[in-house]
């Protein structure tokens, strides 16, 4: 990447985790092409994608790192969750034990990010009502959510400037420190940053689970 | 793609996983999860002998996989690993055996174009080369004719 003029003066970094099959791919490519993907494959190791979003008047490039579901996967994807700014973590409306996974899916991310990483809880496959194995009130209880549906495209874009906001506004009110090696922020970069991993004791506050 | 390519190991799993790997096989036998974990930090590598022995060990854990989803996610990464060493009609050859078992993969469609676009790029450099190399040799030709004629 060379230095030259951006046209955006922050960058997020995002990772999407949850169970296999619950349509994280589905949701980066409905969020990133506006597309849906019918029969997605289940994603080999990551992938990723980026698109450029305004928060209250700020370009803000969002990086997007999206992971396996898969248990192959899972100790090497973990490495991803370093330095992530949003961690959108999803399950499945209609099928519950995607819903059940979600404390484990919880704890690595917790462990794995910084304190001020904005964890956001999204149930997919809100088109599929009739189907529905987990209720909208329960999953409330568990966190502040949002449903959609990465078919339809019904509040994709909500899950993802949800969580930017929220980001944005840890960086206004201070308790997002752009200078922490492992922000997960970038601003008005003039080189890539490598960011190398410090060592942290993980306690989170102020997340949104 | 570019960006998957490009994307580099933290030294310290790199570390974490030639540990855990080297450790099973001095006890005997190094488990497949062991073998794959450190073959993706392998092929994710800055160096280029790291590349090497991570596709290596894909090539090994292809041999043992037990179905068609296993042989796809190691199909991959032997295609993203010759990608990375430059030997794209190796990574071709593995990346379309993987579309034969999912012709849709839209990572594996990407990674097809991104080894054709290298290709073309650089064999486009390689006929530079060779083209040169028969104008030289027609020149010789064309003297050897004429002072054959003499």
């Amino acid at each position: 990447m060379a230095a030259g003029p951006y046209n955006y003066s922050y960058i997020f970094k995002y990772i999407i985790i949850g169970d296999m099959g619950v349509g994280k791919s589905c949701l980066l490519h409905q969020f990133t092409e506006k597309k849906f993907m019918a029969d997605c494959p289940h994603t080999i190791g990551v992938e990723f994608g980026t698109r450029i979003i305004e928060v209250s008047g700020q370009k803000i490039k969002l990086q997007i790192w999206d992971t396996a579901g898969q248990e192959r996967f899972r100790a090497v994807t973990r490495s991803y969750y370093r330095g992530a700014a949003g961690a959108l973590m999803v399950y499945d409306i209609t099928r519950r034990s995607t819903y059940n996974h979600l404390s484990s899916w919880l704890t690595d991310a917790r462990n794995l990010t910084n304190p001020n990483t904005v964890i956001f809880l999204i149930g997919n496959k809100s088109d599929l009502e009739a189907q529905r194995d987990v209720t909208y009130e329960e999953a409330k209880q568990f966190a502040d959510e949002n449903e959609c549906s990465a078919k339809t495209g019904d509040n994709v874009e909500d899950a993802f400037l949800d969580t930017a906001k929220k980001i944005y506004q840890n960086i206004q009110d201070g308790s997002l420190d752009l200078n922490a090696a492992e922000s997960g922020v970038q601003h008005k970069p003039a080189t890539p940053r490598n960011p190398l991993n410090t060592d942290q004791t993980p306690s989170k506050e102020g997340c949104a689970c | 793609m570019e960006r998957i390519i490009n994307d580099i190991v933290e030294p310290e799993d790199l570390k974490k996983y030639e540990l855990l790997y080297n450790d099973q096989t001095r006890r005997g036998h190094a488990s497949d999860k062991a073998q794959f974990d450190y073959a993706w930090c392998l092929v994710r590598s800055k160096y280029l002998e790291d590349m090497k022995r991570g596709v290596a060990l894909f090539e090994d854990l292809i041999r043992r996989a037990k179905d068609d989803i296993e042989r796809r996610d190691y199909l991959y990464y032997m295609s993203i690993g010759y990608t990375k060493i430059k030997e794209y009609q190796q990574a071709l050859t593995y990346v379309k055996a993987l579309l034969k078992i999912e012709p849709n993969n839209y990572q594996a469609l990407e990674l097809e174009k991104y080894i054709e676009k290298k290709m073309k790029k650089e064999g486009i450099m390689g006929i530079a080369i060779v083209s040169g190399a028969v104008l030289a040799l027609g020149g010789l030709i064309g003297l050897g004719v004429a002072m054959s004629k003499k």
